[in-house]
């Protein structure tokens, strides 16, 4: 009788079927065995130049070509492999040598196994994105090669063997076969002795050892390293992490508690006594975190070290909260860990403590303050860290921190251990080896975090590169684009192959039969202008009205077209999604699509014909919207106006021009637009804003650059109407995609968010504000005034939009309809619309507005572009998100770098005239620590941290140094009284009245802001020094 | 329809004639020398061939065909479900304590319910009463093979197994396995299925792996996604091991036996059941505590022979009036029924078994080197890998 059973031996079919069988857990609790069958093949190319059978068996495409072979026919060759080699490497030597890799001096003719590959991504998502980065370019050769689907390498796993020797038994599979199919194959007239080398870089001694047996060549990533020129520095970028753990043993004390079993945590998180959230470390305080989880309203404090067990800032973690006896209040110091820790030295393990004697006197502080009265001083919930879901390292900017180094630093090539202080505040010191510690000192350098082990107090990483000098224009920028993740490399190859072919010269066909003519409106008789920012290239959007026969008026929002030029699923349309936002640095913009598109062909500039998107209303002479209509057009611009040019014009009385008129129409929309706006409870919100202008001459002072920004009725007229346009353009896609429109919100901010804010209020100025809705918030905000303090009306402005949570693209099947409220704005729909060539979400707006009305492209068959799947949105929406995010925070981080460098220059001017005296400010106190204050100065848009020493107290000289004032700090009491946010500094054992300062919240005080050069974290940065002088 | 129900009593019965019906049953019933159709020895099977693991996408599976033509296949599926007892929300308003102790006890034995079985037999409907009273005859011996108080077995795999198979099912307090157990007859049920059924059963649960547990305690469950390191439902004998087999817990047989006037014949195909005096399912299992093999279940099966049609001695035949009796149609009384009999002429059998029949059934099965012992033995040979 015939099996059913398919077993290997008997079926002839077996030899190249085979499966794979494996227990898959779901999140759902259920267990299920998963079998795969694998179809084995022969034709998979070695894809080595050198081979003359590949090219004729591997597998073409339709057009009957194959993929171009990778592996180079003369590999270069080291020291112990005269004729070339290729490298094998296994997941560990990737692990732990990525930078390796990636590195231009060495390592190509690369080898990739799938099962190398496979292995990386469940190990590591980062590093494995950073490998297909890496295969997909041409220059490093990397080659992939499917090893489990070819017929001769595919390994199956041998009876009580583990995945790990299983994989290893692998990637010497794949070594011997290369061999042999090279030998074989190798092209007639090279000799036998030429063929290249396999080296298999592994890691692991046992492999090594079976290796050898198998006469296979095998070397770890070290010994390799070792042999090639350069040795050092490549030596260097060896991640730590291993080798650290094997030299130190078991000798090492362990500081830090052991992480719950993943099946601990998955009951606990199920069973609602342990929580997820992600881990944040208070800027003021590198000790405090705080985690956020969806149980509770309020964040979760994790209050020292102990209790972050190993967290690092940005990390997914689970945590369980503490006894109630442990809870405490948030702290109300300010402490920096260069200040406490600064005498720890990264060589000796055996003496360190988790927590420093400094440290836990820090921590001793704190809990005194749990005992205070008021909310600011009542004990809050707390909990510790018992596990990590997903670390969210990346790569860190900063320099090696110079008391770290040890006296002979700059002597010798040995190896020593540094610490690297990271640019980011809220990331721990890390542990470095490095043979080049006298090099790196003074650099800007970039590195990445390893590993953290229970017996380790800090992180252990590697140096990845230098970005140059610290302090140097070059370096701190690439340091600030790195540090928010912004991908400023030029566009590559495959995304300018997608402009259009023409260049520059591309034009609006003349001809109206002409297919981009097709579904589209000629508007190119309408008086259209576009009001930006002085110098704008990449105009997004025009403007136009003008009155209708029946008295009421038509009014028309005009977008650049990006949609026309960048087609769904392309490579430009993929590196637009990734980069998610147009950034703009203060001297530098960093362009989401390139600049051909957005500076020209899509910019909507003036006396030219350009494609646009027009939303077009009917509004009465009372601005109420009679209908509207959305519709692909062509127009021409009349004008494009600067703010200030515009002001002037429609001010000037003399000009009666129809274009003028127009605009004045739509001046006066815009104020009743505004007006309704505001009465259904719009929120008018400040943030501390400066501007600079950065062309302006050498000569003068540098600081008449920083401008804060004036607010124009025509700024606010062009706002108005792209706000307008934005509601009009997101019920429009949402009725047509009610799952998959793109739109943003802004969530109504839980209030006990405000809870201090009120509070600080009630107690300093007896105002109130009442947070029940944003238009109770609105009316109680314009109420907090002081006639005293013209300022303090957006000082409480800028506190409260802190309070708040921040606004967010999604995808409309997310959230149910009554979510998708934008809080500030007061309206039941929004999303973004009028700036394709900057924000991608815009773009997809386009799309999908386009599919929407119907409109069908120049093919006639684009109707469904833009309408993705919600999936597919819902990841695109999370990555604009983030890169929205952090391109604010890099525009900011750039303005007060500028700020700082803008008052260096000036202080050098200065010091050759005499003494740098710093500048004289107002400043306004924000928050009030027991050990100092943070003060805002609007005239820069600055907040810094005044520290005891930084007071000056009355009759002494502001005019000392950094490290004069340093000793002060010794000499100083405070009086904090928390109830009263107010802080009370003078010198130890002079109580006298006039001899102290008190500052308090709120308070408006004279400043002298100067720059100083940081030691410590933030050299480099050139830390913009602020003294209270009264 | 009316072959249906016929079926479903005990199988098809073959359409012999009174006479042959007759011969049949008188060859069977020779003393203690009983002449099958087939020539087997009573307690001999009809040659089969089985293998496991047959179906890779379940945790378990087998197939058995019986040379007759007849095939079935089962496969095994294990999911893991949270337990929950009714107990729970009673006793939450209740006696805390009660209500440990009532979780304990249920969480730990195991509950019946988390072992289902389907049973498909083609020309059959789900709920007809064939399949229904086949699965549940096959999951209540499964289920109710449990040795109760083996809480003292020293042997790690024992304690394992401590509660039978509803015992091997719990994962901890909150969490348990649910086996579902899917048995396909790939072929017209040519004789009466169980035996067939019931062998396949038996070697697919022997093949069965569940996930090897990474949790402890009464953590989640959370399990090794490596297949090769899954655990055995019900462990294998390992050759490095110097236990007897006789030590592990088996799931169940059941095996049909028919007598035929004194004689006990295993195996029977179906000509045999259509003459049988008697039809038995014996359920049995090796029992780990005992160390020897434990009766479950004895269910009598209505014996198809019931329904034939008699024959009609020559002495009352119209046809036959007036023909001279010839002395051999004389009524004789049947030792085993105890009713009177022409020899030579068909009667359909009213039921009735004695019990020294039933005991020497039970003996021929359970005694050392009998029926049951050889049965388990041949099963547990069967290749699982």
């Amino acid at each position: 009788m015939k099996s059913l059973r398919r077993d290997l031996p008997s079926n002839p079919q077996a030899s190249n079927v085979a499966s794979k069988v494996f227990v898959r857990s779901t999140k759902s609790g259920k267990v299920q065995k998963i079998v795969r069958e694998l179809y084995l093949r022969q034709d998979i190319p070695c894809s080595s130049k050198l081979c003359s059978i590949c090219p004729s068996i591997a597998p073409a495409d339709a057009n009957g070509n194959i993929a171009p072979f990778i592996l180079s026919d003369r590999p270069a060759g080291t020291k112990a492999f005269p004729h070339g080699h290729y490298l094998v490497p296994d997941t560990n030597a990737l692990l732990n040598g990525m930078d390796l890799f990636e590195h231009t001096g060495a390592f190509y003719d690369v080898i990739i196994l799938q099962t190398v590959l496979e292995e990386l991504r469940n190990l590591s998502l980062p590093l494995y994105n950073r490998l297909l980065a890496l295969i997909k370019t041409d220059e490093k050769r990397f080659y992939l090669f499917f090893n489990e689907f070819r017929l001769e390498t595919h390994v199956r796993r041998g009876p009580q063997e583990s995945i790990n020797d299983r994989n290893d038994r692998a990637v010497r599979a794949v070594a011997t076969w290369y061999e042999e199919h090279l030998r074989a194959s190798a092209k007639k007239g090279k000799k036998e002795k030429s063929i290249p080398a396999l080296v298999v870089i592994t890691d692991d001694k046992d492999n090594i050892k079976k290796a050898k047996a198998e006469n296979v060549t095998a070397l770890s990533l070290s010994d390799y390293v070792s042999g090639l020129e350069d040795s050092e520095r490549l030596l260097d970028m060896i991640s730590e992490a291993r080798e650290a753990r094997e030299s130190r043993g078991t000798a090492g004390q362990l500081f830090y508690p052991e992480y719950l079993s993943m099946s601990k945590i998955m009951t606990g998180l199920r069973a609602g006594t342990l929580h997820q959230g992600v881990f944040n470390v208070s800027p003021y305080n590198y000790l405090e975190g705080s985690v956020k989880v969806p149980s509770f309203n309020k964040p979760l404090l994790i209050l020292g070290r102990d209790n972050s067990n190993r967290a690092i800032s940005g990390d997914v973690v689970v945590i369980e909260v503490l006894p109630q006896d442990q809870w405490k209040s948030p702290s109300s110091k300010i402490v920096d860990e260069e200040a406490v820790t600064r005498n720890d030295n990264p060589d000796s393990e055996e003496t360190e403590n988790v927590v420093s004697e400094n440290e836990r006197k820090a921590l001793q502080e704190e809990v005194k303050k749990a005992h205070g009265k008021n909310s600011e001083g009542k004990p809050q919930p707390t909990a510790k860290v018992v596990g990590i879901i997903k670390r969210g390292w990346r790569q860190y900017v900063g320099h090696v921190d110079s008391n770290s180094t040890g006296s002979q630093a700059a002597s010798g090539r040995r190896q020593q251990t540094v610490f690297v202080l990271a640019m980011d505040r809220k990331v721990p010191k890390i542990r470095l080896r490095t043979r080049q510690a006298g090099d790196l000192l003074g650099k800007r350098i970039l590195v990445t975090i390893d590993s953290w082990d229970r017996d380790s107090r800090y992180p252990t990483g590697h140096f990845i590169r230098s970005l140059g000098e610290l302090e140097t224009k070059a370096a701190e920028t690439e340091a600030l684009l790195l540090e928010y993740d912004v991908q400023y490399k030029p566009f590559p190859k495959s995304v300018l192959d997608c402009l259009p072919s023409e260049g520059h010269d591309w034009k609006v066909p003349a001809s109206k039969e002409d297919k981009g003519w097709k579904g589209r409106r000629d508007l190119r008789d309408l008086l259209i202008c576009s009001i930006d920012p002085p110098g704008c290239q990449d105009i997004d959007d025009a403007l136009h009205a003008r009155p209708l026969s029946n008295g009421n008026f038509e009014v028309g929002v005009h977008i650049a077209d990006v949609s026309h030029f960048v087609k769904p699923n392309n490579p430009m349309d993929f590196e637009a999604s990734v980069r998610g936002t147009t950034v703009y640095l203060v001297d530098k913009r960093i362009d989401m699509l390139p600049s051909l598109l957005g500076t020209d062909l899509c910019s909507l500039k003036p006396y030219v014909e350009r494609y646009a998107f027009s939303v077009i209303w009917e509004v009465t002479p009372n601005a109420e919207i009679v209908s509207s209509d959305f519709t692909k057009s062509v127009i021409r611009s009349r004008e494009a106006f600067s703010y200030e040019r515009a002001q002037k014009r429609i001010d000037d009385p003399s000009q009666t021009d129809e274009l003028t008129e127009s605009m004045r129409n739509l001046l006066r929309f815009s104020k009743i637009l505004r007006q309704k706006r505001y009465d259904a409870g719009a929120l008018n919100l400040a943030s501390p804003e400066v501007r600079i202008e950065a062309d302006s001459d050498e000569v003068g002072d540098p600081l008449t650059d920083v401008k804060t920004k004036a607010m124009l009725e025509t700024n606010s007229l062009v706002e108005e109407f792209m706000l307008l346009a934005n509601i009009t353009v997101g019920s429009k896609i949402f009725e047509s995609f009610s799952q998959t429109a793109l739109l943003r919100r802004h969530a109504t901010p839980p209030p006990q968010n405000f809870e201090d804010l009120i509070n600080q209020l009630s107690k300093k100025r007896g105002m109130e504000l009442d947070v029940s809705s944003s238009g109770a918030l609105a009316s109680s905000l314009d109420r907090c005034v002081d006639s005293q303090n013209p300022f303090f009306n957006t000082l409480v402005r800028i506190l409260a939009t802190r309070c708040m949570t921040s606004a967010e693209y999604f995808c409309a099947g997310a959230h149910a309809e009554p979510e998708f409220r934008h809080y500030g704005l007061a309206s039941p729909i929004y999303t973004h619309f009028t700036s394709p060539i900057r924000r991608y979400a815009d773009l997809i707006v386009h799309r999908q507005l386009a599919s929407a009305i119907g409109y069908e492209g120049e093919d006639g068959h684009a109707v469904i572009e833009g309408v993705s799947t919600r999936s597919k949105l819902e990841d695109i929406c999370q990555n604009i998100n983030y890169r929205h995010r952090n391109a604010q925070f890099a525009g900011r981080a750039s303005i007060e770098y500028y700020v700082g460098q803008a008052l260096k220059a000036r202080g050098e001017q200065m010091a050759e005239g005499g003494t740098d005296s710093g500048i004289d400010e107002e400043g306004y106190v924000m928050r009030v620590f027991e050990n100092g204050v943070v003060v805002f100065v609007p005239r820069f848009g600055i907040e810094g941290t005044v520290r005891l020493e930084d007071f000056v107290l009355p009759g002494e000289s502001n005019a000392w140094t950094v490290s004069e004032r340093k000793e002060l700090a010794a000499h100083r009491t405070t009086d904090f009284d928390i109830e009263e946010y107010k802080l009370r500094v003078e010198e130890k054992g002079h109580s006298e009245k006039e001899r102290g300062v008190t500052v308090e919240l709120f308070q408006k005080v004279k400043v002298n802001v100067s720059s100083v050069k940081e030691e410590g974290r933030g050299a480099g940065k050139r830390r913009v020094r602020i003294l209270i002088t009264g | 329809m009316s072959n249906q129900r016929q079926a479903s009593s005990a199988s098809q019965t073959p359409h012999l004639s009174p006479a042959e019906l007759s011969y049949l049953y008188t060859s069977l019933s020779l003393p203690r020398a009983p002449i099958r159709p087939d020539g087997r020895s009573p307690t001999q099977f009809r040659p089969l061939s089985a293998e496991s693991n047959i179906l890779p996408g379940t945790n378990g599976s087998a197939r058995i065909g019986f040379a007759d033509g007849t095939q079935a296949i089962v496969g095994v599926k294990a999911e893991v479900e949270r337990t929950n007892l009714a107990t729970d929300t009673l006793a939450s308003q209740s006696d805390v304590n009660d209500s440990e102790e009532h979780q304990g006890s249920a969480a730990v034995s195991g509950h019946g319910s988390w072992v289902q079985m389907s049973i498909e037999i083609p020309g059959f409907r789900d709920d007809d009463a064939l399949p229904v009273f086949l699965s549940e005859m096959m999951r209540e011996s499964l289920v109710g093979s449990v040795t109760e108080g083996s809480g003292k077995a020293d042997a790690a795999d024992a304690a394992e197994m401590a509660g039978g198979l509803k015992g091997r099912l719990v994962i901890n307090k909150r969490w348990h396995w649910r086996l579902y157990i899917d048995v396909l007859l790939l072929s017209q049920p040519l004789s009466y299925p169980l035996p067939l059924l019931s062998l396949t059963t038996h070697l697919a649960l022997l093949s069965t792996k569940l996930p090897k547990l990474k949790s402890q305690g009464e953590e989640d469950p959370f399990f090794d996604d490596d297949w090769a390191v899954a655990e055995y439902l019900y462990p294998r004998i390992s050759s490095q091991k110097t236990k007897l087999p006789s030590q592990y817990v088996r799931p169940p047989v059941t095996l049909l036996v028919i007598s035929v006037g004194e004689n006990v014949i295993f195996d029977p195909n179906r000509e045999e059941i259509a003459v049988a005096d008697a039809v038995l399912a014996i359920s049995l299992t090796r029992d780990s505590e005992a160390g020897s093999l434990k009766l479950l279940s004895i269910r009598t099966i209505d014996p198809p022979s019931r329904l034939t049609q008699p024959a009609v001695p020559n002495s009352e035949n119209v046809n036959m009036l007036g023909a001279p009796a010839p002395t051999e149609d004389i009524a004789v009384l049947n030792p085993v029924t105890g009713e009177e009999e022409v020899p030579g002429v068909w009667r359909p059998r009213r039921g009735g078994i004695k019990r020294s029949v039933i005991a020497n059934m039970v003996q021929t099965v359970l005694k050392k080197g009998g029926v049951g012992e050889d049965v388990l033995e041949g099963l547990e040979g069967v290749e699982v890998e």
